[in-house]
């Protein structure tokens, strides 16, 4: 990543439509849209969330690698086995339904070397309860990269960066 | 001024190999083979008690105290890494045929022309 | 000048005093009724005294050999709730050691993996190397001068390290029985896993590390025998990725069995590539097709149709694996009521790189925190754990007696052999064992129910070319 294109800010209202649009997405998820929710990513889309590790700063291997452990490291056929999978009334589960709640900040829009594709960088809060006292809290980093295509934007890649190395949850039922 | 004194042959160090030897004076000098290319510092590690010669040599030039892993460059004598701050004696190094001697007087060559 | 502690004399590992086993051990199960009681997955008193006798003395995962290609290499785990540092050594052996500071006990490595040349505490600077031997600390003199000599208190080291084909286990206690005797004829049957095609395994994608509100022994009674769960627990998932329900594996036509040995169990059938199928990739199918003849040819045709058919297992007492879908796991006790769940990829070295890229990838999608089978195993583990806090609760039994009668005694497969998958023989197996070992004040209390009978020769399987016919 160069630092001139980094900072080659898309213009405004290129800018609010796309953070509009995360807002947008992080309410899909929240209320169980998930047919509207694929409807927003494009047809190569490559969502992966990378498991991390502890590693020593000196260490060139890093925390997370393409190739290794990770809890997403999907192409659009593997989303939509997860959506099937959620729509299921047979999914145990999700019945009574978790209450999930996404919040989402600290939106940056820039430019690419490609005129139709945008880098966005944000930040979430993942909140999901589920029965009593089933409490799940989950914060972390994306970068996407989105696409405009015929008067639309569609997610073509998403890198999810959590902050836990040990997930403190059971499982993941939803999106980031 | 000089003060020459024999460490070793050359047959005596494989590469990639560091070696004490222990001068008639009692200095403890660290020698070091690289790619055919001999090398000798003090032994000592600048930081703490350890003997150079019992670490490890790493990226082709470098000598890992086997302590604290401070780092020096072996040609310079320029220490590299935490925890080590203080530079190490080189000892110019003088390949005669088979054999390998140092002046215990002098610089290497490349500490001395290092800024 | 004494020499320097190798690190194989048990005094640098103090053993515990062997407590008094708990008194009311036998009220807690009925294998002829087929009877369990809830106290084992909620009581304190007995978690406690299985830290002692059951995961002091057993033989616990480490890591794969695979994970570790050069010296220096490391990685950090647990046995149980001692984290352990496991290091490849300068002359290829594997050591592994408490990791913990003997100076004032100060964790040692705070990295999950990586490289190193010595272990140094952040604390005083003391510094180890990788073979646990104190190498230097800061005023050697005055401790020189307190009396205090450095061969003395080198890293803690585990007592026993061994491997089996790729697998390395630690067992603290320097009494216990060998890898090879604890693990005895359920060799056998690791050999489908582990040795296939001679060139071994490889963990790939992984670790990826998680937690479970659970005890560690609801979820490998569940891989050691329950294929049952499946047609329920994980319909949607099998909708999801098949387009069709979980087969229904309780029809009486299919050849199918639980075996256990040790306390070891594999339950299975023999359709060589349900487990695969899960992934929803034909090309994984068809790998294993195209590898089947080869693995008949080195182990038989009858463990060749195991290579990745409907089936789970489990090594007591807590390493997981689903054969042909390829999820590798430990259950990480962390109290009664929690685990670490450390889940890991494995694969034939040999495979294609996109036949493990497809298994790398399908593994996490099936069975991960995000895996769309194991987001339903999460709850029924957690909830059959939690509804023990209820007094009452507590005090009723749980049914354990699937497959009464089913057994085969003159079966000529190994270790105890039960007609069906669909049965609860391997779980019945596992807490005999278990109460066994929490019985014991030590191993030579333990008795043995399932003696080895095969010889040492018959997991050394020739190179395909020299196959005995």
């Amino acid at each position: 990543m160069n630092a001139a294109t980094e900072l080659v800010c898309a213009p405004e209202t290129t800018a609010r439509r796309l953070e509009q649009l995360l807002y947008r997405e992080a309410r899909l998820l929240d209320t169980e849209c998930w047919d509207a929710w694929l409807a927003l990513v494009a047809p190569d889309i490559h969502y992966w969330m990378p498991a991390v590790e502890n590693r020593r700063r000196s260490d060139k291997l890093g925390a997370w690698e393409p190739g290794r452990g990770a809890y997403f490291d999907d192409s659009l056929r593997e989303l939509s086995i997860r959506v099937a999978r959620f729509k299921q009334p047979s999914a145990w589960a999700e019945d009574p339904p978790t209450r999930h709640v996404h919040v989402i900040s600290n939106v940056e829009v820039y430019c690419t070397e490609h005129p139709d594709e945008y880098r966005v960088y944000s930040n979430f809060v993942n909140y999901r309860s589920r029965g009593e006292a089933d409490n799940d809290l989950l914060l972390g980093r994306r970068e996407d990269i989105w696409r405009h295509a015929s008067g639309e934007f569609l997610l073509a890649r998403r890198k999810v960066l959590i902050t836990q190395s040990l997930l403190l949850s059971k499982n993941l039922n939803t999106f980031f | 001024m000089s003060k020459k004194v024999f460490l070793m042959r050359r047959a005596d160090l494989a590469e990639g190999q560091v070696k004490k030897v222990t001068t008639p004076d009692g200095c403890p000098v660290a020698v070091y083979n690289l790619e055919g290319r001999f090398y000798a510092t003090h032994d000592v590690c600048t930081h703490a008690t350890a003997s150079l010669s019992e670490g490890e040599i790493i990226d082709g030039d470098v000598i890992a105290c086997p302590v604290h892993d401070g780092h020096f460059h072996i040609p310079t004598g320029q220490a590299m890494a935490f925890p080590c701050t203080v530079d190490l004696r080189t000892y110019r190094v003088m390949e005669e045929g088979d054999e390998i001697h140092a002046d215990l007087d002098g610089e290497s060559d490349a500490a001395t022309s290092a800024i | 000048m004494n020499q320097e502690c190798s690190g194989e004399c048990s005094p640098r590992l103090r053993q515990p005093g062997a407590s008094e086993p708990l008194p009311f051990l036998d009220d807690l199960m009925d294998f002829e009724r087929g009877r369990l009681s809830r106290r084992i997955y909620w009581d304190s008193r007995i978690y406690q005294q299985e830290l002692e006798k059951i995961f002091a003395r057993s033989w616990l995962f480490l890591a794969h050999d695979s994970q570790l290609p050069k010296a220096g290499d490391f990685l950090t785990t647990s046995m149980a709730e001692d984290n352990v540092i496991v290091v490849r050594q300068k002359d290829g052996a594997v050591k592994a050691f408490l990791n913990t500071c003997p100076h004032r006990g100060n964790r040692l490595s705070f990295s999950d993996a990586g490289n190193a040349r010595s272990f140094i505490c952040n604390y005083h600077g003391w510094s180890f190397g990788i073979d646990g031997a104190l190498r230097g600390m800061a005023g050697k003199e005055l401790f020189d001068a307190s009396g205090m000599r450095p061969q003395e208190h080198g890293l803690h080291p585990v007592a026993q390290v061994a491997s089996y084909k790729g697998l390395i286990f630690g067992n603290m206690d320097p009494t216990a029985p060998s890898l090879d005797e604890y693990l005895g004829d359920f060799r056998y049957y690791l050999d489908v896993l582990l040795d296939m095609d001679g060139q071994g395994t490889e963990f790939i994608g992984g670790p990826v590390k998680s937690v479970i509100n659970c005890n560690w022994k609801i979820p490998t009674e569940n891989f050691i025998g329950d294929i049952y769960h499946a047609l329920w627990t994980h319909d949607s998932a099998a909708k999801a990725i098949l387009g069709g329900s979980v087969s229904e594996v309780y029809k009486e036509d299919n050849e199918s069995y639980h075996v256990n040995h040790k306390g070891h169990g594999w339950e299975f059938n023999l359709d060589t590539v349900g487990n695969a199928a899960t992934l929803g990739d034909k090309e994984i199918r068809k790998y294993l097709y195209s590898i089947q003849p080869e693995v008949a040819k080195r182990l038989g045709e009858f463990r060749s149709k195991m290579i990745g058919s409907i089936s789970s297992a489990s090594v007591f007492p807590n390493m997981s694996f689903l054969p042909g879908q390829n999820t590798f796991r430990v259950w990480q006790p962390r109290g009664p009521g929690k685990i670490e769940l450390h889940t890991w990829t494995i694969v034939n070295k040999s495979a294609p790189a996109d036949i493990k890229e497809r298994w790398r990838k399908g593994a996490m999608l099936t069975f991960s925190p995000s895996g769309i089978f194991e987001m339903d195993d999460g709850e029924n583990f957690e909830f059959s754990t939690r509804t023990n806090a209820g007094f009452m609760t507590g005090q009723q039994d749980l049914y354990m007696g699937l497959g009464a009668g089913s057994a085969l005694p003159d079966s000529a497969l190994p270790g105890n052999v039960h007609h069906n998958q669909v049965n609860e023989a391997n779980h019945r197996a596992f807490y005999r064992r278990w109460l066994d070992l929490m019985k014991a004040r030590d191993w030579t209390e333990v008795p043995e129910r399932d003696a080895s009978r095969l010889p040492a020769s018959a997991f050394n399987h020739p190179a395909p070319e020299v196959a005995a016919p």
